[in-house]
């Protein structure tokens, strides 16, 4: 017990007490030193302010050089972090511009696709001329819905144009002065408006009925009813006044079902009329080639005018955009060459079943006639038989010859 | 390898254990303090036990005082007071090593473990009593238990570090 509380002594002392070879002060008078200064510290000593402000200056100016390595390592990893970035944004840039790219050739392919179409039915209405107009005086007879506008013959206002309150259309021009015009509401008796009724896009004309609310006309017997409750009046463009599509009103939902009449509830309060928009539609001459072919001069004269690298650019970008479009031609070709295999085999399939049902018909009509021959030799067989006594004098057939046949069936006349 | 590379890995190899002390306080880079609500550890705890317990003549005394001084300049301790505790642990250190016949990991760290509880527990009385500081007593206990959980991890890359100048065999 005693040796080891020696030890433990011993080491304490050396650890404390004793100085290494290079140190000049003990552990002990060190510990001593902190805390002198700690209490120096506490007693807020000038001493220790000093020494304070004397340590700042040292790590202010030591920490440049301390923080050296670990600037540069922090540089480097935000530097190699960047590129990093960099590299992914890359990446997701790629992918984008690749989406971009396959959108906005479906984007030309649905735009030629639908210049062609609309070429087809000849119906690619623009806006020619839009007027903005105040309404003057709203005349609130019963039997005339209509309003005088600011606008007239001078600001090329014309008979028939359509009249928008917003988007919402709410009637036409009848009569036109050279600073003034009249407009016919939908809701007038007179006004009558070609009319498709969505989502079914059924046909109808829609007339006014003095009040504010519209009359469906001329709808097919079957389609009255229910079936069109609740849905959406559209302009239809019959009659190439209007362009089609410009939102009326929508379908009041009939609460008794015997009434025969739709009404429509119009979109726009048409007593409330303050300021209209008066549109007329042309028909835009588009042509695919030669749209496609303006384009091409168009791009013509701007590479000409580009620098040599600017065109080459151009032209790489026109090469990629038919690439993908050949591509998905390709692809579609492929998808129809596959179809029409397809249908080829089933044509040979249905060929071969068409032979089989001949000649399962060809028997059956076989069958049918020898029946009917043998059903026919029984009742006069003897009539054309050799063998019969009775026929030595008439001229007869040996049984089973073609011509005994032919005597059979036509029941021994011969 | 000439002489004067030879010299240069002498005193990089000497100085190592200084270096890296002062370098972490200057920088404000122990660890003591970091942007993790409940991780943080004491760095140059780690370095001085280490260093006191292995190679005792490369830290200086001094240079530890003088350590201790900076740090508590910089993190706004009362001065004096990182000085104390780092000596401590290095009369800690070196009472280990004069009692140690066998060294092993293991006892080292729980001798390492029990030192910085005591210290630790010194400096949470002092500033919380005598300096009117308030420390949260949580984030003191899980930097002690971060802190004695990666002296192992930190004691073998020192040893690694050791065994390239001096060979595996002479570090122990």
């Amino acid at each position: 017990m005693e040796t080891s509380r020696d030890d433990f002594v011993i080491a304490l002392r050396s650890a404390f007490l004793k100085k290494g070879t290079q140190q000049r002060f003990s552990l002990l008078s060190l510990i001593f030193f902190s805390i002198i200064f700690l209490i120096f510290s506490s007693l807020n000593f000038k001493v220790v302010d000093y020494l304070k402000i004397a340590i700042n200056e040292i790590v202010y100016r030591s920490s440049f050089i301390v923080s050296g390595p670990e600037n540069f390592i922090k540089n480097n990893y935000i530097i190699v972090q960047n590129h990093f970035d960099l590299y992914n944004a890359n990446k997701k840039n790629e992918l984008e511009i690749k989406k971009f790219k396959s959108d906005d050739i479906s984007r030309k392919i649905i735009e030629f696709e639908n210049i062609r179409l609309k070429e087809i039915i000849n119906d690619y209405f623009v806006n020619d001329n839009e007027v903005v107009a105040k309404v003057l005086i709203d005349k609130k007879s019963p039997f005339l819905r209509s309003i005088a506008i600011n606008k007239g013959s001078k600001d090329s206002i014309k008979l028939g144009m359509a009249v928008l309150d917003g988007i919402y259309f709410i009637g036409k021009v009848v009569e036109v002065n050279y600073s003034t015009s009249r407009v016919l509401l939908i809701s007038d008796i007179n006004s009558k408006i070609p009319v498709a009724i969505e989502p079914n896009n059924t046909q109808a004309i829609m007339s006014g009925n003095g009040l504010e609310k519209g009359i469906i006309e001329y709808i097919n017997k079957d389609l009255k009813g229910n079936e069109i409750g609740d849905s959406i009046v559209f302009t239809s463009g019959v009659g190439g006044l209007f362009k089609s599509g410009i939102p009326i009103g929508r379908i009041i939902k009939k609460k008794d079902p015997s009434i025969n009449q739709s009404f429509v509830n119009f979109y726009k309060d048409l007593s409330q009329l303050k300021y209209v928009k008066i549109l007329s539609f042309k028909k835009e001459n588009l042509k695919f080639e030669t749209n496609k072919k303006k384009e091409n001069n168009k791009v013509s004269t701007e590479t000409l005018k580009n620098s040599t690298d600017e065109n080459i650019t151009l032209i790489k970008r026109q090469k990629e955009i038919s690439d993908e479009i050949r591509l998905k031609l390709i692809e579609q070709n492929i998808i129809l060459s596959e179809k029409l295999t397809k249908l080829q085999s089933e044509k040979k399939q249905l060929k071969k079943l068409i032979k089989e049902k001949d000649i399962i018909i060809q028997q059956e009509a076989e069958h049918h006639k020898n029946k009917e021959f043998l059903e026919l030799n029984l009742l006069y067989g003897h009539k054309c038989s050799k063998n019969n006594v009775k026929n030595i004098l008439k001229k007869k057939y040996k049984i089973g010859s073609p011509e005994y046949k032919a005597c059979v069936m036509s029941k021994g006349k011969n | 390898m000439n002489l004067a590379n030879k010299r240069i890995y002498l005193l990089l190899y000497k100085y190592f254990p200084l270096i890296l002390l002062y370098t972490f306080i200057i920088n404000d880079f122990d660890f003591t303090y970091t942007d993790y609500e409940y991780f943080s550890f004491n760095f140059s705890y780690i370095v001085i036990f280490y260093y006191s317990l292995k190679r005792s003549q490369s830290l200086g005394y001094i240079f530890i005082f003088l350590a201790g001084l900076f740090n508590d300049v910089i993190i706004g301790t009362p001065v004096g007071l990182s000085s104390l505790m780092y000596l401590i642990l290095c009369g800690a250190g070196a009472y280990l090593r004069n009692i140690t016949l066998r060294p092993s990991l293991i006892k080292d760290s729980l001798f390492f473990l029990l030192t910085i509880l005591i210290i630790n527990s010194i400096l949470f009385l002092s500033l919380n009593f005598f300096f009117n500081y308030e420390l949260n007593s949580l984030k003191e206990m899980m930097n002690i238990a971060f802190t004695f959980v990666l002296y192992f991890l930190f004691s073998k890359i020192f040893d690694l570090f050791e065994g390239f100048f001096v060979g595996t065999d002479n570090v122990r």
